[in-house]
């Protein structure tokens, strides 16, 4: 369910550098498939990747995690998570800066049933900074 | 004792090569020997004092490591004495017919080109070993040992490796040989066999001295104390004709065929490349080993175009631009150049050549009857486009008969380039095997299982991750396994991914999906399709070993929540 749209101060991408975003909460309940929890969607990046094969983000040095695929009618879908989406927070912790591992075990913890992400997406940007000028 | 039970030449023809060796026929020759028959007889006879060596060695020895090294020398020498006689024969039977009539050869200098020869080297050879659970967690105590080697034949040419011993500690089986075959045509098949004896308890009792071994064969069970005593029998008999292919009499250790492939050209890179093996056993037999289906290797191409001058004399070339005349240089044709020195002896003292001219497969040549000027016969341009240019070279040759050699070396070059394919492009280095490092000190191979980390949870994401991360793989589309993920709950047992996938082609054992290299760098094929990963089965897990990432990241991974 969208709880609404939070600016919020987040770590950059460019070390050292705080940037601001247009964020958006996505809170997640997942799916339980027999002894498997199911968020439904697909993650990639990472600090250990190769961000220039990113198709979705605008500065290809950028070695966010990013939305790659959304399974349809899963529980991100009907949360609002679209593909494209950089998650930036995962529970609370960060993933700006992590390793694709590690960011998948952020997301794929077993305790938790519902996962509330805080991710970015362009086009919010871009409406923001529309609102903004008008 | 070995058994070879992939070839149709069993008992019969072996007794009847017997009857020849006694008689001694096989030495005489109806027809006189050209040279290269003699070499071959030499090497045949070579061979068959080797195989006497080794017929007597295996009878005197004790030792199990020596035994399997004579039996192993023992099947080599057999392996090349049967292939020898039957490059005799053939090369007989060819004498035979070629005497009743040779072919017309066609007029014309492209009739009956034959592509040039070339070296071929491989090395690296890895074959990784898929162990069962049953074999790591319930298996204490007794030691399963396999003693595996190669063979390896190119036309006539059999070389073998070094003989490793194998047991469930080792992951994959690595060869330190490098294999070097001269002689080699671009249709080339490499044979590959693997050939392996497994140890049991029967070889430690063999050699244990004779009264105790009967002894403790007496206090086994019935018919496993029949067995050993029959075993004992057989190898305290007596060494008995060892002119004798098959040697009943020598007992020890069996070397039976575990698995083969035949490789071509195709399968030549500079590189390190995997290819299927063809499993020769299955379970049931005594000697099977669990192979993962693969071999791994460098196998490399040196056709002699590359590496040996084809052709050199006196030429003159027209300077390029506006200065219109000639130099007279030394041409030297080798490989995809042409090289012209200002002196002949300039080959020798290496120094660097005036210019070169690039000769490859999109050259043109033409012989330069039509634009003559006057008084410059024999001349030949040779055009290379260098994107949108085209650069001219002329060169004159002295007479009509040097234009006409040169003319033909240019042509066998050309020939030899579709021939030898990807060998042309660059010289494909051949390494000189290094002093032979003791095996103790190779125990760090790159192998899958050292770089997995997998955590104590149960994620078989975390494996095919792994495994994706070292192929380098583009999950652009959704590759099917993905749906699991997404659709179905359970977890994926081993063989449901060959139900899942249905796109393939090829239909593997034990429904695996193909893998490719394990550790080499794939090189960048943006057409292809996209790769399957192999899904380990989720109880290996516990088996977490320490993490090895290196090198900057290649890869953009994607992975299903």
């Amino acid at each position: 369910a969208v709880l609404g749209c939070q600016i919020g101060v987040e770590m950059s991408y460019i070390p050292g550098q705080p940037v601001t975003a247009v964020v958006q909460r996505v809170e997640i309940h997942k799916l339980r498939p027999g002894e498997n929890l199911i968020l439904g969607f697909s993650i990639g990046g990472g600090i250990d990747q190769d961000p220039s094969q990113n198709p979705f983000s605008e500065d290809k040095t950028d070695k966010g995690i990013y939305v790659t695929r959304v399974s349809e009618g899963g529980p991100a879908e009907i949360a609002g998570l679209q593909i494209g989406d950089k998650i930036m927070q995962v529970n609370g912790w960060d993933v700006t800066m992590v390793t694709h591992d590690q960011a998948r075990n952020r997301l794929t913890k077993r305790s938790e049933e519902e996962v509330r992400l805080l991710v970015t997406r362009q086009s919010l940007q871009k409406a923001v900074q529309q609102s903004m000028l008008s | 004792m070995f058994s070879r039970n992939h070839r149709p030449l069993e008992d019969g023809s072996c007794s009847a090569l017997e009857m020849e060796f006694k008689r001694g026929r096989f030495r005489l020759s109806l027809f006189s020997d050209p040279p290269e028959d003699t070499e071959l007889q030499r090497k045949l006879d070579h061979e068959i004092r080797m195989r006497e060596g080794a017929c007597k060695l295996l009878a005197a020895c004790s030792q199990r490591e020596q035994t399997l090294e004579a039996t192993k020398s023992l099947l080599v020498c057999n392996s090349r004495i049967l292939s020898y006689m039957g490059e005799l024969q053939r090369r007989k039977e060819a004498q035979v017919l070629g005497k009743t009539g040779r072919r017309p050869s066609g007029g014309g200098l492209l009739a009956e080109r034959s592509p040039c020869r070339g070296r071929v080297c491989i090395s690296e050879l890895r074959i990784p070993l898929m162990w069962k659970d049953t074999e790591y967690f319930k298996n204490k105590g007794d030691l399963h040992r396999w003693a595996v080697f190669l063979l390896l034949q190119l036309g006539e040419d059999i070389q073998d490796t070094e003989m490793i011993l194998v047991d469930r500690t080792l992951t994959d089986i690595s060869f330190q040989n490098h294999l070097l075959f001269t002689e080699a045509g671009p249709d080339f098949k490499l044979r590959l066999e693997l050939y392996g004896a497994c140890l049991e308890e029967e070889g430690a009792l063999a050699g244990a001295p004779k009264r105790l071994a009967t002894k403790l064969s007496s206090s086994l069970g019935r018919s496993s104390g029949r067995r050993v005593r029959a075993s004992l029998e057989s190898a305290g008999g007596s060494a008995s004709s060892p002119v004798l292919l098959p040697t009943p009499a020598v007992s020890g250790p069996r070397y039976h065929l575990l698995a083969h492939t035949t490789l071509t050209l195709a399968a030549v890179q500079d590189g390190f490349r995997t290819h299927d093996l063809t499993l020769a056993s299955h379970e049931e037999h005594p000697a099977w080993l669990p192979l993962y289906g693969s071999v791994c290797c460098r196998l490399v191409a040196q056709p002699l175009c590359m590496t040996q001058p084809t052709a050199s004399g006196s030429l003159r070339v027209q300077q390029a631009g506006e200065r219109q005349d000639w130099a007279r240089v030394h041409g030297v044709l080798k490989g995809t150049n042409l090289f012209c020195y200002r002196q002949p002896e300039d080959t020798d003292t290496g120094k660097e050549p005036l210019f070169t001219i690039a000769i490859n497969k999109d050259t043109r040549v033409q012989a330069g009857e039509l634009d003559q000027t006057t008084g410059r016969p024999f001349t030949l341009s040779i055009s290379n486009q260098y994107g949108e240019d085209k650069v001219t070279h002329t060169l004159q040759t002295e007479s009509r008969g040097d234009l006409q050699s040169w003319m033909e070396a240019l042509w066998q070059l050309f020939f030899d380039m579709s021939q030898w394919k990807q060998c042309c492009d660059e010289i494909m280095k051949i390494e000189t095997p290094a002093p032979r490092k003791p095996p103790q000190a190779l125990a760090k191979q790159r192998s899958l299982y050292h770089e997995m980390a997998i955590e104590p949870l149960d994620d078989i994401a975390a494996v095919t991750d792994i495994l994706a991360q070292r192929e380098g793989v583009r999950l652009e589309t959704t590759p099917p396994w993905l749906a699991m993920f997404a659709d179905q709950p359970a977890l994926p047992r081993p063989c449901s991914p060959a139900s899942v996938a249905p796109a393939r082609t090829h239909p593997l054992p034990w429904g695996r999906p193909r893998t490719f290299s394990l550790d080499a760098v794939p090189p960048d094929h943006p057409s292809e399709a996209p790769r399957l990963v192999a899904p380990l089965p989720p109880h290996r897990s516990p088996r977490s070993r320490s993490l090895c990432r290196k090198g900057s990241p290649r890869t953009w991974l994607q992975s299903p929540v």
